[in-house]
């Protein structure tokens, strides 16, 4: 298919993300006669959750059964037939008279489309985990582990030391026992008081039932296989002279140090802001999920013609994302002509059941709550990994005046690496938060601006009518 | 390094990768920043513009540690790119860099 960059190509609706709440989303809108189209930038539906679903490469066994779901749901979505975009980064959305105007990449050039109504459903990101010695080769994040395991049933070579807070720790400490792969040890950075929530929260804990004895039951078999996992740890280095070789660590006030190769880190998962702060949307920090989403109403919709659901909107894990994924598309089905009475039943009963899930998740929410605290870090830790910019760097901009988070950016080149801050921005308005006294709210977040996916000069160059636009 | 499991490694189509010149075979499924991880591990992936060496952090696009070039085009995201029979990977570790602790600003 040929592009012609200067013209756009028109779509009902358009849905950005094809993991579990842009196919339901989709599939759901397709069923009701309306025709979406669905960008999604990896090369195959699913998501996070469901990467490589439909060609796994690695077995049940090793994945986990909630992977089936997974299949049944990509399933619908093929049979749907949808417009779907694999490899196709959106790069820049603004709201235009009609709708919206979107900038996509695909095979090195870029096309504009436009919408009437648009549907973000981008999912999450790792929250940034600052300690000294993370920006080692043979330190990454837990998740990426998985993204290799799932991707290509890749395992490391010998076995690795898992450390944070969250479900993920011990999901991927899991996956690789059954892999015949454990891990040497998980250190576990939440405060054990959290580990006690479910007994003083029975209603919640109720409700969290099925999150809660999954938990346990990968715990047990971690235990089980002579995983040592290593509880109250409050602080943790890298090191290594290249790459990493060491971790220290200290435990109820004793500093310990092992040999390491492979240090897999991971403090729970956060929206992804970037697109929707590129489209000025207004976001609050949320105490519990310690980060900022932004702000939507009882219909999921952040502003006229706009939903923002899944894991981009706040956490609530993968079958909430569905929820809400089919939640949007009965509400867009509704702004074009009404819901019948039986998709009015089926709205209602998403919306109770949501309610419920949402309940189990503060639970989640309070059990795993992150407990570093950034200004607390050594002052060698670095915080902007692309500008090499440590806390000490950001904390004498602080001192030396800036006020906020534009000042401390222009100050010091913080966020301006080739990441946009994806990596710093909530670090750098968390530390300011601490030093000024105020909250996360007050001090806000640096503005974003597109491209919010990187482009090459190449590409941009495809895209004449979009270039005095954007840049 | 990682290793495949065995059960990926025996019924997975694979694809020639060049990676500084030298041929490489790679599973089809992989990104170029995987590939790498899988053939070469992370200890000499890239070389940061302090000196530092870096690796891929969180293979999904987030954290740009993972920069590339690829079939001629420097700085493109690894973790991104699912590899292709005959493309041509080069490390961004050059031999002659500033010593680790210089800044370039
Ligand atoms: C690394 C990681 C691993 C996780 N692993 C698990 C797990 O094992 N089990 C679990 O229950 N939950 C996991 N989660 C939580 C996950 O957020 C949810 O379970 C679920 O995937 C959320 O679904 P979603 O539809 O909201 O978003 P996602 O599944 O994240 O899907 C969003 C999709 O949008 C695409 N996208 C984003 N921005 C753009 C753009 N600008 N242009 C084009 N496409 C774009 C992404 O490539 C992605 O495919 C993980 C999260 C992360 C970040
Ligand atoms: S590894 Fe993080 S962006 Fe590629």
């Amino acid at each position: 298919m040929s592009e012609n960059p200067t013209s756009s190509q028109v779509a009902e609706v358009a849905i950005i993300g094809a993991g579990p709440s842009g196919l339901t989303a989709a599939t759901r809108l397709t069923k009701a006669g309306l025709k979406p189209v669905v960008f999604d930038l990896n090369a195959a539906p699913g998501g996070q959750v469901y990467r490589q679903v439909e060609s796994p490469q690695a077995d049940l066994r090793v994945t986990g059964i909630d992977y089936r779901l997974g299949q049944r749901v990509v399933e619908a979505f093929r049979r749907a037939r949808v417009d779907y975009r694999p490899d196709s980064r959106v790069w820049w959305v603004q709201r235009v008279d009609a709708g919206f105007e979107l900038g996509v990449l695909h095979e090195g050039r870029s096309a504009v489309w436009r919408a009437r109504r648009l549907i973000l459903c981008h999912g999450a990101m790792e929250r940034p985990f600052p300690f000294p010695g993370w920006q080692l080769p043979g330190v990454m994040t837990a998740g990426a582990a998985q993204i290799l395991l799932k991707q290509g049933g890749l395992l490391p070579e010998d076995a690795p030391i898992l450390v944070g807070s969250g479900p993920l720790i011990y999901l991927l400490g899991w996956q690789y026992l059954q892999a015949g792969h454990p891990p040497t040890c998980i250190l576990d950075l939440t405060p054990r008081l959290q580990w006690r929530l479910p007994l003083r929260q029975p209603g919640k804990a109720w409700h969290a039932r099925g999150y809660l004895f999954k938990g346990l039951k990968m715990m047990l078999a971690l235990k089980r296989a002579g995983v040592a996992i290593e509880r109250d740890i409050e602080a943790l280095e890298a090191i290594g002279d290249k790459v990493l070789e060491q971790i220290r660590y200290r435990q109820r006030g004793h500093w310990k140090q092992r040999p390491a190769s492979l240090l897999l880190s991971h403090v729970g998962v956060m929206p992804e802001t970037h697109l929707t702060r590129s489209l000025g949307l207004t976001h609050r920090w949320h105490a519990e999920q310690q980060s900022f989403l932004p702000v939507r109403d009882d219909t999921l919709s952040a502003d006229e013609n706009l939903w923002v659901v899944g894991d981009g909107a706040a956490i609530g894990g993968a079958v909430n994302a569905m929820r809400e994924g089919t939640l949007s598309a009965l509400e867009v089905i509704a702004s074009y002509h009404g819901l019948t009475k039986k998709e009015r039943h089926e709205r209602d009963g998403l919306r109770r059941e949501r309610a419920r899930d949402l309940c189990a998740r503060q639970l989640l929410d309070a059990m795993f709550l992150p407990s570093l605290n950034i200004d607390a870090m050594p002052e060698e830790t670095i915080i902007c990994r692309c500008e090499a910019l440590t806390r000490g760097d950001l904390d004498q901009a602080i001192s030396d005046g800036a006020e906020g988070p534009n000042q401390l950016k222009a100050f010091t080149r913080c966020g301006m690496g080739p990441c946009q801050g994806r990596q710093c921005s909530l670090n750098a308005t968390l530390l300011l938060s601490r030093r000024l006294a105020q909250t996360p709210d007050q001090i806000g977040q640096w503005q974003i601006r597109p491209p919010v996916q990187t482009i090459t000069l190449g590409e941009l160059a495809t895209s004449s009518m979009v270039e005095n636009r954007v840049t | 390094m990682f290793r495949r499991l065995p059960e990926t490694a025996s019924d997975s189509a694979e694809v020639t990768l060049w990676v500084d010149g030298e041929p490489q075979q790679v599973g089809a499924t992989l990104s170029v920043a995987a590939a790498l991880l899988q053939q070469r591990g992370w200890a000499e992936y890239r070389l940061h513009h302090d000196g530092t060496p870096r690796a891929p952090l969180c293979m999904m696009g987030v954290c740009h540690d993972c920069l590339i070039t690829i079939d001629g085009e420097p700085n493109r995201q690894g973790c991104l790119v699912i590899v292709k029979d005959g493309m041509r990977i080069e490390t961004q570790m050059p031999a002659a860099q500033p010593t680790p602790g210089a800044s370039t600003g």
